[in-house]
């Protein structure tokens, strides 16, 4: 057996596909990237070496760079502080609403499953002037006054980006709190009834410090998904108007693809690794404490 | 929660709440397909469509070449998953399995992986495709989906395969199986569910996926189904209805899936996420 599962040859060609898959698609590439954001190229004609002058410009000149970061960052709290509560107070309902427990399940996840595209086109369409569904309902609700261009005003623009990232996701965040509700034990809940605790105090006392790692990971993959977001407003507003919902993958993509700024681009590609690494690393560091063990 | 009436009654008007936030955007979505699109304008939120106008899916299904990319994105979303689970499985067996020294190491690298974004692959990606001739084929597509979905795949894998004892393998070995005999005959079998959870998480992923096969591919038969966006927008700038009904179209499959396979879903999304 020993000889048979420590065959370095054996062992070479089960991991070497994936292994090589991995590096060539997204570690090669990051070395790629770093070496052209060293440059000035434009993707198309000669280049030259111009040391980290492209970092320095973005961190220093580049006002659309800092806003897309502070507008990752509403999106986080957006997420942690209005979706996930929302997701983690849902969870906790869910399993005691019997016949209606598939229903509910399916209707919190059904948006997250369908493509972003069909999503996001949606909500163009719900913020739309002429026919669409907000207007309508504003108007019907004789809120007249209250409506708005709603993707059209660079202020409104970025609340109605980080709304359909809410809506959207809120399937995806209830699923992992409800799975995790329905891992606790069963004989934990009856424990607990039995020495006469209400359901109030279970929740509280019970099922949320069970529940803490899975908040910890999630608020994580959160605040991490908000630095890497890039579909839902490429698909919605472009980054438009005048910059007010570009984030950083939206923003490095218009500079190589749209401007040119290959070199610039890739440099905010790598400024964009390097946050999504580091923001990992500190929010697992700051939310350690929080880990519980059934 | 019978208990007491009023907590009881908040948590229903939430739910209720929460239900019709979530849902009625695509009620409103379904309603408008079957509009003709001069009916589109007034104060009414739906209407009933009188008669509803199936010609919409109809002519969105000719417009937007649903056929051609419904069968794109099927070949590339399948290869793709034979890739991921192509790479996987193996991999999954020699780090839970066997000793090696670089295991460590070897599985760090992977998950890593998992951190980085795809979006800051887009630009050199680009580069690397055109520099090999990969550029605007299926190749192009399929060795990015299967790379960024390989680090979640495996996780679920080994977690899978840590659960399963260990002592049939040995009997195998007694009766001289080699290494990949063994993993074909009785890993394979035993590995089912996790197969059918890595399956669908990467339909999921891969079937939605919108900026790489945007950026990768631009030839028109090689497009894949999101893509139909650009062709309703340029046909049917003012047929609001063929419009609705092509977001239709592709919402479709999705909610098929998720009524078909909740339980591998639900599996799949909360393995994936567990990883920290």
């Amino acid at each position: 057996m020993n000889t048979v599962i420590s065959d370095k040859k054996t062992i070479f060609w089960l991991v070497a596909p994936g292994f090589i898959l991995i590096a060539a698609m997204i570690f090669i590439p990051i070395m790629v990237s770093l070496y052209y954001s060293l440059t000035d190229w434009d993707g198309v004609t000669d280049y030259r070496f111009i040391g980290l002058s492209n970092f320095i410009e973005i961190v220093t000149k580049d006002a659309v760079f800092w806003k897309s970061l502070l507008n990752a960052l509403l999106l986080g709290l957006g997420l942690v502080f209005v979706q996930h509560p929302l997701s983690v107070l849902t969870a906790m309902v869910v399993p005691y609403c019997g016949r209606f427990e598939k229903l509910l399940r399916a209707s919190f996840f059904i948006p997250s499953i369908i493509s972003t595209f069909v999503t996001t086109q949606l909500w163009v369409s719900v913020f739309n002037t002429q026919f669409g569904l907000l207007n309508r309902l504003l108007e019907r609700l004789g809120l007249e006054a209250w409506k708005q261009d709603w993707l059209g005003d660079p202020k409104l623009a970025i609340c109605c980006m980080i709304f359909v990232c809410i809506w959207q996701g809120f399937g995806y965040a209830f699923l992992l709190y409800y799975a995790g509700i329905k891992g606790v034990p069963k004989e934990l809940y009856e424990a607990a009834m039995l020495d006469g605790a209400t359901q109030a105090q279970v929740h509280g006392h019970i099922i949320f410090p069970l529940l803490a790692p899975v908040v910890r990971v999630n608020i994580i993959l959160a605040v991490v998904a908000a630095f890497k977001q890039m579909e839902t407003v490429y698909l919605m507003t472009g980054g438009g108007p005048a910059d007010s919902t570009q984030f950083l993958s939206t923003y490095l993509y218009s500079k190589a693809f749209r401007e040119g700024l290959y070199g610039y681009g890739n440099a905010l590609s790598i400024l964009l690794v390097l946050i999504c690494l580091i923001m990992t690393v500190l929010l697992n560091r700051a939310l350690q404490k929080d880990v519980g063990e059934y | 929660m019978r208990t007491r009436s009023l907590p009881r009654l908040l948590f229903v008007v939430l739910m209720t709440f929460l239900v019709l936030a979530e849902l009625f955007p695509l009620v409103w979505l379904l309603n408008f397909s079957l509009l003709r699109s001069g009916d589109f304008f007034g104060s009414s939120i739906l209407k009933w469509p009188n008669p509803p106008m199936w010609r919409n899916y109809a002519d969105a299904f000719k417009g937007a070449h649903i056929t051609l990319l419904f069968m794109n994105s099927l070949l590339v979303v399948f290869l793709s998953i034979g890739l991921i689970i192509a790479c996987s499985i193996p991999m999954g067996y020699a780090f839970t399995r066997m000793r090696w020294k670089l295991r460590g190491v070897c599985f760090s690298f992977i998950m890593a992986g998992m951190i980085v974004p795809i979006y800051s692959t887009l630009l050199p990606n680009f580069i690397l495709f055109k520099e090999t001739g990969i550029l605007n084929s299926y190749l192009s597509l399929i060795l990015p989906y299967a790379a960024f979905a390989i680090p979640v795949s495996l996780f679920i894998i080994t977690g899978f395969l840590e659960t399963i004892p260990r002592a049939l393998e040995e009997a195998a070995v007694m009766d001289g199986l080699g290494i990949p005999g063994m993993i074909v005959q009785i890993i394979l079998p035993l590995l089912k569910p996790a197969i059918a959870t890595v399956a669908v998480l990467a339909f999921l992923n891969c079937w939605n996926e919108f900026i790489m096969a945007v950026t990768y591919i631009d030839k028109d038969t090689l497009r894949t189904l999101p893509f139909a966006v650009v062709y309703f927008m340029g046909q049917y700038s003012s047929n609001y209805g063929a419009q609705f009904a092509v977001l239709a179209i592709i919402a479709i499959p999705s909610i098929l899936m998720y009524l078909l396979f909740t339980d591998q879903i639900t599996r799949g999304v909360t393995a994936g996420a567990v990883k920290g």
